[in-house]
């Protein structure tokens, strides 16, 4: 058990070499739109979904209302509704005791490096557990130093803003296995790119991924009609 | 801590919780049917995708945009993570790369 726990906080490392600086920059703007430190952390600590967090402070900087807020908030995490779906497949029959804190931490970025080698997660909830609390802890000791000493650091320096496009990028090449793969991939990347300018709150994500995905289910079952047989090749 | 934006804080945490926890409470205990299950094995590389792309083919001002610093940066991390695979170098040579073509 300490085993996965070492080896998940150990993945979870280049995640918080993003987490921290991005953290920080959420605690600028947090203050910045008018919530004391404690109100900005408190955010990190409940909430701890990135993107909708920064959104969330500039509405209330702005002076939306609770509900406005709270309505984006679902509309901008319902993209973990695919994520918590696929991991799913990897807990099977955990208690909802344990599924409650696995799922509860689930982001973007530690969904990419739990699935970028499922073997190391499989069965293994401690590892993604600590995997997670890692990232957690980043971010929300990132939300504090932004909060109290925010000022001091300049979060557009340092190549920080490209921190998690690199990660993305290095995890999207791991994922890469074979043609459906890449034919999946690009599908998504040019939904994503067509639609982001005309879906609001991040739900370009969830169609762009649902619709490449459900292309990859296409050719697969194509590819098996074709062949006459269930093919297991797509698999790894 | 103002009551209002506890309120706001505690509804934005049960609408973030919901969609975290109901597909995985449910979808481990459920018998997943194939197609779904083979769909799901897509959303991995699906989800980074829809997130790499906008990221690099960003304008300054957000949006669809061609940026050079942003694409060089990209494609040296893609040669990187190809080669290598390995997170924590292609997250600190990105950062490296991308510092120095922003500072020209």
């Amino acid at each position: 058990m300490s085993k996965d726990i070492r080896e998940g906080s150990k993945a979870a490392l280049p995640i918080v070499l993003g987490y921290l600086p991005v953290g920080m920059a959420y605690g600028v703007l947090a203050r910045a739109a008018g919530l004391s430190t404690l109100e900005a952390t408190g955010m990190s600590v409940f909430v701890f979904a990135g993107a909708s967090q920064f959104i969330a402070v500039s509405m209330l900087g702005a002076g939306a209302a609770a509900f406005p807020v709270i309505l984006t908030t679902f509309i901008v995490n319902s993209r973990h509704v695919l994520m918590t779906s696929a991991l799913a497949r990897y807990f099977k029959g955990l208690p909802v005791g344990k599924i409650i804190p696995l799922s509860g931490q689930v982001t973007d970025e530690s969904f990419a490096v739990a699935m970028a080698d499922v073997s190391l997660v499989t069965g293994r909830p401690n590892y993604l557990m600590a995997l997670q609390m890692t990232a957690y802890g980043s971010w929300v000791s990132g939300s504090i130093i932004g909060a109290l000493f925010g000022s001091i650091i300049d979060s557009s320096s340092y190549g920080i803003p490209f921190a998690m496009t690199a990660l993305f990028i290095c995890l999207l090449v791991m994922q890469i296995r074979n043609r459906v793969h890449v034919i999946v991939a690009v599908t998504a990347g040019v939904l994503a790119l067509g639609l982001q300018g005309i879906l609001p709150n991040n739900l370009h994500l969830i169609i762009a991924a649902t619709g490449a995905a459900g292309t990859g289910l296409w050719l697969t079952l194509r590819r098996e009609t074709m062949n006459g047989v269930w093919s297991e090749s797509n698999k790894e | 801590m103002r009551l209002e934006i506890l309120l706001i804080i505690l509804g934005m945490t049960a609408v973030t919780f919901i969609p975290r926890f109901l597909p995985m409470a449910f979808m481990s205990r459920l018998k997943v049917p194939k197609r779904l299950s083979v769909f799901l094995e897509y959303v991995p590389v699906a989800v980074l995708a829809a997130l790499v792309f906008p990221a690099v083919f960003a304008a300054d001002e957000g949006g669809f945009g061609i940026d050079p610093t942003l694409l060089l940066s990209a494609g040296i991390v893609l040669l990187f993570s190809y080669k290598l695979r390995n997170l924590w170098g292609a997250v600190v040579l990105g950062m490296a790369v991308y510092w120095g073509l922003s500072s020209f």
